[in-house]
């Protein structure tokens, strides 16, 4: 089944909706081993470029989010992130993912098309989250 | 083998089937022993012969074996090269993976896996290089596009308001005046100027000067329908375009609430500003076909309602063309006055008070215009600022002025002082300085007679610069007068930090000292001031006994008016300075 980028939308916030629902933290459970499967593949390197331009992209609609810019270090800018996303309302906090979830994985679909991307949010949070919940969009 | 095939077929002459002669041994007993012998030895032949065939064939079997097992070896050879070519390729794609590998080949295989983490790591390497490389070329196509997008938007809008400027302006007329013209709707242009807006310019700066502007703005916004288009034509003025309207009464009101919607006033760098405007309005079709002739048409009337008393409205009137052609007509007539000579200067009396004595004269202007007669300063002086002229005019002034006072002097008669106005443009010249030592100096007048009246408006304009000026001026013994006091900022600092000598209190508030206690009290109040900054104080339009009488009772130092002596010619003023004295009611 191929998903296309409006239902990758549709899974980013739904993943994330249920992870804070749960009172899950999704630095760990989502930015971590995205980053780490983007790192494996285009290196720390092109993993911060694409994290940087999602801030950029990002930071009139959250300003608090230019903080974040300091560091160059991945494991510093998820840090700076968490930090603060934890000082967000959960409303905020559930937008703000969201959209940086959305914009940089629109960025790496523009770079290397949507088949692969969907194949590295598959191996950084695991094929059957996205196959399920791929599914039931594609129910409604 | 041939040569036993030879033998054998040598041997064939005894074979008993081919025996072809009869009876010639079986009648001989020997012979036919023998030929027992011979077929015997045949018999004895053949199984030999046999023998040696089944050899033949089984050397011949052997020898097939032999190349099939050659080749099959030849095979077995190929098949293990190509499976350890599989192995090694096995074990460089999955490093994991543990072929049995000879010594060898194990050896080529981490040498190939080493080089594949190698390749790998260049890999990820040139990723990163290309995401990285994308996203750059992203933000410069960005960059580029916002670039792009200023620039349009720079060459269609005024860079300090953000307005529509005068080319989208037009884009938007020619569009508004097609439509028209196709559903024969009317649309109307307001063309408008802030009144004295360059006096803010002169005394606060240009950056107050600015931030009005964009006060203005913002104004014109509120008050526009969506609609309407907004543009800055460049300095303080401003094109409204109403697009659509159904009769010329609509555009009246859209002007008059813009006049009310700028009479607040605008708070600017701790000032509260009131400006005011002048709008023009002209109609299509019945004031022009094109946005051309609109907006000159528009242009027209602004003027008139400049001219008929500021801040109101007048539409466009076919007669207005010829008061602008007239006005241009003294644009043109002035520049020639100066070298035709004509231009004269009157002199008004100040007479001090306590002694009823002429203390000095204020210099007057007037033009003796060949065709239109005498015209007043008020008529061509704004002209005369506005096309550059005042300041050849103005130096022409302060060199008769002095000239004539000098002339008095050497006829004889009583000192006196002599004021000349100073505009803001004289003041801020460059070389204004130079210009009242050499005039000075050409009419060997004692600097101190020359007195310059100077508004509160030029004075207010760059502290630094007027302080400095007026600092030069007060050093070389020119006395300075402050003119129209009370009707600008009338700000105190400037009296302490200034070098001023006299305060001139502004006819305004003369004129209604009698029947205005506010302006009596006013009057009284600058009186006192005057005196205890140990400042002279001088009335002007004083045109009444009445008005007169109060200022004596005020004990103002002197009094300048019509009921005094109104301006003269030069020759008149010297009979008066003659007798000295000019009986006071």
């Amino acid at each position: 089944m191929e998903i296309n980028d409006l239902q990758r939308h549709l899974i980013i916030k739904d993943v994330i909706a249920q992870l804070i629902k749960n009172d899950e933290d999704v630095v760990m459970n989502l930015w971590e081993p995205l980053a780490t499967q983007i790192i494996s593949i285009v290196g720390e390197g092109g993993f911060n470029s694409l994290f940087l331009r999602t801030i950029y992209l990002n930071q009139a609609t959250f300003p608090w989010l230019a903080v974040s810019l300091l560091s160059t270090q991945t494991n510093q800018q998820l840090m700076n992130l968490k930090m603060n996303l934890d000082k967000q309302a959960p409303a905020q906090l559930c937008e703000a993912n969201s959209v940086l979830l959305i914009t940089l994985t629109d960025i790496l679909a523009s770079l290397i098309g949507e088949p692969l991307t969907i194949r590295i949010l598959q191996l950084a949070w695991g094929v059957e989250l996205l196959t399920k919940a791929g599914m039931e969009f594609n129910d409604e | 083998m041939v040569i036993n095939r030879d033998n054998k077929k040598g041997s064939s002459d005894n074979d008993p089937g081919h025996l072809d002669v009869p009876g010639s041994y079986n009648d001989n007993p020997s012979v036919q022993d023998n030929a027992i012998t011979l077929r015997e030895n045949a018999l004895i032949d053949d199984k030999t012969t046999l023998l040696i065939r089944e050899k033949l064939v089984s050397a011949r079997e052997d020898a097939a074996n032999f190349r099939e097992n050659a080749a099959s070896l030849r095979e077995d050879a190929i098949y293990h090269r190509e499976e350890t070519v599989l192995q090694l390729e096995d074990a460089a794609d999955l490093p994991e993976c543990k072929a049995p590998l000879s010594e060898q080949d194990a050896q080529s295989a981490e040498s190939m896996l080493a080089a594949s983490d190698d390749h790998l790591k260049l890999l990820q390497q040139a990723n990163a290089h290309l995401v990285i490389a994308s996203i750059e070329a992203h933000k410069m196509a960005e960059q580029v596009q916002m670039a792009k997008d200023q620039l349009a938007h720079l060459a269609h809008h005024d860079v300090l308001t953000a307005l529509p400027n005068r080319i989208l302006l037009l884009d938007r007329m020619n569009s508004a005046i097609e439509l028209a013209a196709r559903q024969g709707w009317q649309l109307a242009l307001m063309f408008m100027d802030l009144d004295r807006f360059k006096y803010v310019n002169d005394s606060l700066g240009h950056a107050v000067g600015d931030q009005l502007l964009q006060s203005v703005a913002q104004c014109l916004l509120d008050s526009a329908r969506h609609s309407d288009t907004i543009s800055r034509q460049g300095g303080d003025e401003f094109v409204v375009l109403l697009p659509f309207i159904e009769r010329a009464e609509e555009a009246a009101l859209c002007a008059q609430k813009i006049i009310v919607a700028l009479d607040l006033p605008h708070h600017i760098d701790g000032h509260d500003l009131h400006i005011s405007v002048s709008i023009g309005i002209s109609i299509f079709p019945k004031d022009g076909q094109d946005a051309e002739s609109l907006i000159k048409n528009a242009d027209t009337a602004m003027y008139c309602a400049k001219e008929s008393g500021r801040n109101k409205y007048k539409f466009f009137e076919p007669e207005m063309n010829i008061r602008a052609v007239r006005r241009h007509s003294m644009e043109a007539s002035l520049r020639r006055a100066l070298d035709r000579h004509e231009f004269v200067l009157y002199y008004q009396p100040k007479i001090d008070l306590n002694s009823g004595v002429i203390v000095g004269v204020e210099v007057l202007i007037r033009w003796q215009h060949p065709e239109r007669g005498q015209i007043l300063p008020t008529q061509f002086v704004s002209i005369a600022e506005d096309c550059g002229l005042i300041l050849p005019i103005g130096r022409w002034v302060l060199r008769e002025a002095c000239l004539q006072a000098q002339a008095w002097r050497q006829a004889g008669l009583p000192p006196i002082s002599i004021a000349v106005n100073t505009s803001a443009l004289e003041f801020h010249a460059e070389n204004f300085l130079q210009n009242i030592r050499d005039t000075l100096q050409e009419a060997c007048l004692e600097p101190h007679y020359l007195e310059l009246e100077l508004t509160e408006s030029v004075l207010m304009r760059d502290a630094e610069f007027t302080n400095t000026v007026l600092h030069e001026l007060s050093d070389l013994g020119v006395t300075l007068a402050i003119d129209d006091f009370g009707t600008g900022y009338s700000s105190l600092s400037y009296l302490r930090q200034f070098p001023i000598d006299t305060l001139k209190i502004d006819q305004s508030f003369v004129n209604r000292i009698i029947n205005s206690p506010d302006d009596a009290s006013i009057v009284s109040a600058v009186i006192s001031l005057g005196k205890s900054l140990k400042l002279r104080v001088i009335a002007e339009g004083v045109e009444t006994s009445e008005q007169l009488a109060f200022l004596q009772a005020q004990q103002c130092d002197e009094v300048q008016g019509y009921y005094l002596g109104r301006p003269m010619v030069a020759e008149a003023l010297a009979s008066y300075l003659r007798t000295g004295v000019i009986p006071l009611s």
